[in-house]
């Protein structure tokens, strides 16, 4: 097989059959995964979830993973925030001739562990390859199906006043490892991406709180956003403490020395969650002891005063309101 | 939270003696206040006033104009702090020159637009120099470091400031300042002791939310004791001496010069420019810019925003037609302005 | 205009200042301030270093408080 991605590999032919047989089969195959045109799967018991994204990140190798790894991690938690199983997934890519077969490979690995490690079969896919120049290096785009377990929905708009916020871990670590790579600014620091698969977390808290509210990923945007937004789905008024918000030391230099608001830099490995106030202990400690949210941590709570609005107590005790998403001001400098 | 930081909330919260009016000079104090929710602590006897102390903001309209001259007449790289980018022009923004081809690039110090310069020969590259006296030695570093390293396609837009001048503008407008703690850490306390022989008290502060209490404390205290005074209440960082080094480097390149302060008008002496024989550096002797006229937006009242007359809420524009996605003056679009201070972490709790 | 953030000096050569603020290092100059060693605590702002940190911010408020508040 050639190094480099070509366009005989996107027409259909014997390329691209190569291609699949010897990168995305070797990598991700399992029992469903079809040659046909469509995978053929037994019927799920329950209410059925299904979600999809599309994943662009440049550059598409960063500390702690790559752009395949993001696209199962993606659609994996968009599912487990509705408290689904997922069970299948679909993935297309769009790849830039030239792309390294190397590199692809990578990707593709990454994509089969981390859909191994979840229990996520990977059935059927795509495979397109564009010119030069019309695509950035590769896109994917991933689907999934899950499905819901009986008496557990969750909604941004089931936030309740009362209800405890919790924070799977520390923040802004993804936003952080993508804007090092991008421009480092001088900036020497080590920042992993927080991205990681967390069906396992949020199904030991399902079965510590069936009652959960509120279940949201916070990507773009980061966890401010996702605050944000719940306080408009819901009418309610939320209260965070920044005292008992989690950045990790390096974060928070990098942001201190760029001027960034380290609640809007993105994640993709955390949740946020609102639970009525008497399970959010069991809440924390179910997340303590999964893999990926060992620092599960409560740092607020959902109130009914002003309404629809993001307030922080300060590490002084004094009380501001979080600027609105969208307002994030370019680093300051003097 | 420390029991002392907890005492110190309670003195402000309780404060019952005389009404006392606080001017902060400085568009970090500015945010950080509202940032850390002391606003919302203050007894009602106690008002804090926002002053001229915003770089940015205090800039004439026409300085974004020359910046935007250069960029598309002059066919110059513009580098910048982010801030100034969105800052509107007569015209336009660096941001609308940019969207006509200009070259307009953000830089974090102005370290680094020296640095872009010497790796790109082929581009006149500009550095808006814009700041008091804490930011003026990394400017003038910029300038010593083009002439060490023998480029020639390096040039500062100055527009640098110096708050004594603001000091003596607005001492009447308040019964204290709240001094700008990195201002202090450069020209040392000198002034200050002067200005309370003069009759202005002030306190030096830092910048942590412990910092702002304490030195507000401070100030309230002093202040019902009726005498005028002045504290240093930034220690670790701000010497009686500031730093003799950073001055004897400004003043070896650049001299004093008149000032126009957005709002409050030209106060002399209160600037800073390139001496004659570095006029290669200064852009606006090396590029000819012509002579722009100052242009402000009549509805836009920034200026009386600065002077501490009025607040941003009482701005017809606030939070209307001005916002940080549409700002019409410069206080909502600098990271340091009040317009943008009250719009972002303002309203009612 | 003063947004400055406090860093630990590790090294310094030749006027230049490599300061860590808790994991992210970065280059600044040190040529506003004499004699920084390693181990310095200096405040940063706009590329440069500007003045060393001579103690902590709880210490600087304990001290006010007894000079003033009490």
């Amino acid at each position: 097989m050639s190094d480099m991605v070509t366009l005989a590999h996107g027409s259909g032919g014997s390329k691209t059959s190569e291609l699949i047989e010897k990168v995305f089969r070797k990598n991700l195959g399992n029992r469903y995964f079809t040659s046909d045109d469509a995978a053929v799967l037994p019927r799920p018991e329950g209410r059925i979830a299904m979600s999809t994204d599309g994943f662009i990140v440049s550059p598409c190798v960063f500390p702690g993973g790559n752009i395949g790894k993001l696209s199962v991690c993606g659609t994996v938690n968009d599912l487990a925030c509705m408290g689904a199983r997922p069970l299948y997934l679909t993935c297309s890519y769009v790849i830039e001739e030239g792309f390294p077969i190397e590199e692809l490979e990578v990707i593709a690995e990454s994509m089969g562990k981390t859909a191994r490690e979840v229990g996520v079969n990977i059935v059927a896919g795509d495979t397109k390859v564009a010119g030069r120049g019309q695509v950035d290096k590769i896109f994917i785009t991933t689907a999934g199906v899950g499905v819901i377990a009986d008496g557990v929905s969750t909604s941004g708009s089931f936030a309740r006043p009362g209800d405890k916020i919790i924070v799977t871990g520390d923040i802004g670590r993804h936003g952080t490892a993508i804007l090092l790579e991008r421009d480092d600014f001088g900036i020497d620091a080590e920042v992993t991406s927080d991205c990681a698969p967390l069906w396992v977390p949020v199904e030991a808290v399902l079965k510590v709180c069936p009652e959960m509210h509120v279940i949201r990923d916070a990507t773009r945007g980061g966890v401010g956003t996702v605050l944000y937004e719940i306080a408009g789905e819901a009418g309610v008024g939320i209260n965070i403490d920044r005292a008992a918000v989690p950045v990790a030391p390096e974060v928070a230099g990098v942001t201190g020395l760029l001027g960034l608001e380290p609640l809007y830099l993105a994640c993709e490995g955390r949740m946020v969650m609102m639970c009525p106030a008497e399970y959010a202990d069991a809440v924390t400690a179910a997340l303590s002891s999964c893999r990926y949210t060992e620092g599960a941590t409560i740092i607020g709570e959902v109130t009914s005063d002003n309404i629809g609005k993001v307030v922080i107590t300060t590490e002084i005790g004094g009380q501001t309101f979080l600027p609105k998403p969208g307002n994030e001001l370019l680093p300051r400098i003097c | 939270m420390s029991e002392l930081t907890e005492r110190t909330k309670k003195y402000l919260e309780e404060y019952d003696g005389p009404e006392i009016r606080i001017m902060e000079v400085c568009g970090t104090h500015t945010h950080e206040i509202f940032r850390q929710g002391i606003r919302r602590i203050l007894s009602p006897k106690i008002s804090l006033i926002s002053g001229p102390g915003c770089p940015v903001c205090v800039t004439p309209v026409k300085y974004i104009d020359e910046a935007v001259y250069l960029a598309l007449e002059s066919g110059c790289t513009v580098t910048t702090f982010g801030d100034l980018v969105r800052v509107p022009g007569s015209s336009m923004s660096l941001a609308g020159a940019r969207a006509r081809g200009a070259r307009v690039k953000v830089v974090y110090s102005p370290q680094d637009s020296e640095k872009y310069a010497s790796e790109h020969p082929d581009e006149q590259v500009v550095f808006l120099s814009v700041g008091f006296e804490t930011t003026t030695p990394s400017d003038v570093l910029a300038v010593k470091n083009a002439i060490r390293d023998g480029i020639s396609n390096f040039s500062i837009l100055t527009s640098n400031k110096t708050m004594p001048g603001a000091y003596e503008a607005m001492r009447r407008s308040t019964d204290a300042f709240l001094y700008p703690g990195h201002v202090h850490a450069i020209i040392g306390t000198g002034i200050c002791s002067e200005l309370a022989v003069a009759g202005t008290s002030g306190v030096i502060a830092g910048f942590t939310g412990d910092e702002l209490l304490s030195a507000l404390a401070v100030t309230v205290r002093k202040f019902s004791e009726g005498k005028p005074f002045w504290v240093n209440a930034y220690p670790r960082v701000v010497t009686d001496e500031g730093s003799p080094a950073a001055r004897a480097l400004v003043d070896r390149y650049m001299q004093p010069c008149d000032a126009d302060w957005r709002g409050i008008g030209v106060i002399e002496q209160s600037g800073v420019e390139l001496r004659d024989e570095y006029s290669d550096y200064d852009s606006r002797r090396k590029y000819n810019i012509p002579e722009f006229k100052t242009e402000y937006k009549t509805a836009c009242r920034c200026g009386e925003v600065l002077q501490g007359k009025i607040t941003p809420e009482d701005c017809p524009l606030f939070g209307k037609a001005c916002n940080p996605e549409h700002p019409v003056g410069a206080c909502m679009v600098s990271g340091e302005g009040a317009c943008s201070a009250f719009y972002l972490y303002g309203g009612k709790l | 205009m003063c947004v400055g953030l406090s860093a630990k000096v590790l090294s310094v050569k030749d006027g230049v200042a490599l300061v860590d603020c808790t994991g992210a290092k970065r280059e600044v100059s040190a040529e506003l301030l004499d004699d920084l060693e390693p181990g310095d605590f200096v405040m940063v702002h706009a590329g440069s270093a500007i003045a060393k940190i001579t103690d902590s911010d709880e210490n600087q408020a304990a001290k006010l408080a007894k000079e003033h508040l009490v």
